[in-house]
């Protein structure tokens, strides 16, 4: 169900992220109990929480007392404001870095990216 | 229910089976005890469920001590391969036995698990196979509804689709009736994610009691060029290593902060987690000489 | 403490099958003597040498099944002990009830068949019918054959082999009752060598099922009173 590579929480986390990003999550929606989660994947309902617990302090969700877990009205918008700043440092230097390891010009990634763009 | 160990010893004769286990467990938790055979974790287990007088030191079950004490032992099931919850008779006659002693039992649920495991009520127990015998236990462990739940390496004999509607049934029983739940295990990586606390133990005596993510948190795996992992390695706890031509593995155990962990990124090292699996087999490895340095044994103090 | 329902029950169920399937095989070879031979002597009291082993068998189950059974579901050793002493109080008397039941089931059967139901053995009773002198005896038999089952099985839980120093003790237990009832005791050297002469009567028969009892009880307790379930199936 997991890789090894980050801890459970970690990716409970970013896979709901994830969901609130290309939309399947929006502002307002209840997102399933911690005790779904740990059902669902097998974990201890207190790796779930802390999951949840990560997204509350980061703003993504918040909590109804009694209700349960929701998706903050701005979540979204917040995530991709984040992504966007981490952006250049997370995927494109990297990725720079890469081409250079590899010898791929950067004038050649530049054209293949205006042709993705047309294409799209 | 808390369960404050001190000074525990088990002997059988001249030999000591647990030797100075001390330990303090909050309750309301899923705990997993690991150990090697002959670790002691049977023992250990049976101390806690007055199945046996402990040697010397003392175990004390919400507040109280064990042997021989009704209101505690009341409140306490341990399910082990010995079977003797289940060898009796039929299956029907164990469950009937079980409703008529345990003070919470559910029938009704008891019921559903038998379908769940297509165990049938008028098998008798002795001409089941291994895992139905050992699903029937699991019933009988889960149904019982005790306050302290324990469960000696209860899937023997079973198949992994049995051990994963096991696993899966204690996690939803677990949420639905919160207690506390101890399983001694060797198939760590099909439970490792199902455990809050780690205790392991090796030869006796108790080698760590963290919780899952702190221990898990404290091994990281190390790779790249030979002569880099050593550099970064030198002065930490390396449990193992492994090389691969010009490549190195090596496993550290220890917290590695920011800095160090920045540091090894730069000298063009990657990071890893290790499995909780891979962690106590080197944390339990018999032969010290694959040891660069000695491993540490913090006490629990940091577990709350 | 709770009265032992299915401690007692267990048991009882498991006899009255053992009894109704062991009545009815007794019951055709009596008529197949009464037709192909010549039927003088009672065929139950022939076969009573029998159910005292399944006494004694139920007293070893106690020990050997129950006594895990109970402490794994929680009980104390004490409450456990309590349990298990009701239960052999309680279970002779059915024991007996049932042999003398058949005793008197022969003797319809026998004036049926128009035989003499005739007694070769010394016993309490001199005659089938005397109901509350074989139900005496038969008590006696079942409490201490099956309180010598308990002691020796919990010395052969607690110290397997070296469990086998029970031994004297529990067939010293037996071979008291059997004298106490008439000394019809078919067991290899002891007969011989401990012969003795008591004659039976109501009074001492109970006596020393009684006393039988109490000293199986007491040898037994301190043997289980903090005796560690075993940690493999054996």
């Amino acid at each position: 169900m997991f890789d090894d590579q980050s801890p459970i929480y970690r990716q409970i986390a970013d896979r709901i992220k994830t969901e609130v990003l290309n939309g399947t999550l929006s502002g307002g929606d209840q997102v399933m109990s911690t005790n779904r989660y740990a059902a669902f994947y097998r974990i201890n309902p207190a790796t779930a929480a802390k999951a949840f617990q990560q997204l509350v302090d980061e703003g993504v969700l918040y909590k109804k007392r009694g209700i349960g877990m929701f998706v903050s009205p701005d979540a979204r918008e917040a995530l991709r404001t984040r992504r966007r700043e981490s952006f250049f440092a997370e995927v494109v230097a990297p990725m720079v870095a890469e081409a250079k390891v590899i010898g791929i010009p950067l004038t050649d990634i530049v054209k293949r990216i205006n042709e993705l763009e047309e294409h799209a | 229910m808390n369960i404050v160990a001190d000074g525990l010893r088990v002997d059988y004769g001249t030999v000591r089976a647990v030797d100075g286990v001390t330990f303090s467990l909050d309750g309301g938790k899923i705990y997993g005890l690991l150990g090697r055979n002959g670790s002691g974790k049977t023992s250990l287990l049976s101390v806690l469920a007055a199945f046996r007088k402990q040697s010397g030191g003392t175990v004390r079950v919400g507040g109280r001590p064990v042997f021989e004490n009704a209101d505690v032992t009341r409140d306490i099931c341990l399910i082990r391969d010995a079977g003797e919850t289940v060898d009796i008779g039929t299956a029907a006659d164990a469950l009937d036995f079980a409703e008529w002693l345990r003070p919470n039992w559910d029938a009704e649920y008891a019921h559903a698990l038998m379908d769940r495991f297509a165990l049938k009520r008028n098998a008798n127990v002795k001409a089941m196979s291994k895992g139905q015998r050992s699903a029937l236990g699991v019933v009988v462990g889960l149904a019982s509804r005790a306050p302290l739940t324990m469960f000696d390496e209860s899937y023997i004999g079973m198949d992994a689709p049995a051990r994963y509607a096991f696993y899966d049934a204690l996690l939803a029983d677990y949420m639905e009736h919160p207690r506390t739940i101890i399983l001694s295990t060797h198939l760590i990586g099909e439970v490792s994610s199902l455990f809050e606390e780690v205790l392991i133990i090796n030869r006796g005596r108790l080698l760590l009691h963290e919780r899952s993510e702190t221990l898990l948190a404290r091994g990281t795996s190390v790779t790249g060029p030979v002569a880099a992992v050593d550099a970064f390695t030198t002065g930490l706890t390396v449990l193992n290593t492994d090389r691969l031509g010009p490549t190195k593995v090596a496993m550290v155990y220890g917290d590695l902060d920011e800095t160090s962990r920045r540091k090894a990124v730069e000298a063009g090292l990657e990071l890893g987690p290790i499995a909780m699996q891979d962690l106590f087999v080197r944390l339990t490895d018999p032969d010290p000489a694959t040891l660069n340095a000695p491993v540490p044994t913090e006490p629990a103090g940091e577990v709350r | 403490m709770r009265f032992p329902s299915r401690l007692l029950g267990a048991p009882l169920i498991y006899t009255a099958f053992m009894w109704a399937g062991f009545y009815v095989l007794v019951a055709l070879i009596t008529i197949g003597v009464a037709i192909f031979g010549t039927l003088r002597i009672s065929g139950w009291e022939v076969a009573t040498q029998i159910p005292r082993w399944l006494a004694l068998f139920i007293g070893v189950s106690l020990i050997r099944e129950f006594l895990p059974l109970y402490i794994a579901h929680g009980q104390t050793r004490r409450e456990f002990g309590a349990q298990a002493a009701v239960t052999v109080v309680l279970y002779a008397p059915a024991f007996s009830a049932l042999i003398t039941l058949g005793y008197l089931l022969e003797s319809l059967l026998y004036g049926l068949l128009g035989r003499p139901q005739t007694l070769t053995s010394v016993h309490l009773f001199s005659s089938p019918t005397q109901v509350p002198l074989i139900f005496t005896e038969y008590l006696v038999q079942g409490l201490t054959w099956m309180v010598a089952g308990v002691l020796m099985a919990a010395a052969f839980y607690r110290w397997q082999a070296a469990g086998m120093l029970s031994l004297p003790f529990g067939i010293a237990l037996v071979v008291l009752g059997e004298s106490a009832i008439g000394g019809n005791l078919r067991l290899p050297f002891f007969t011989s060598a401990l012969d003795f002469d008591l004659a039976p009567s109501v009074p001492m028969a109970l006596g020393v099922g009684l006393g039988c009892l109490l000293v199986g009880l007491a040898l037994t307790w301190p043997i289980i009173r903090d005796v560690p379930l075993r940690n493999r199936v054996s």
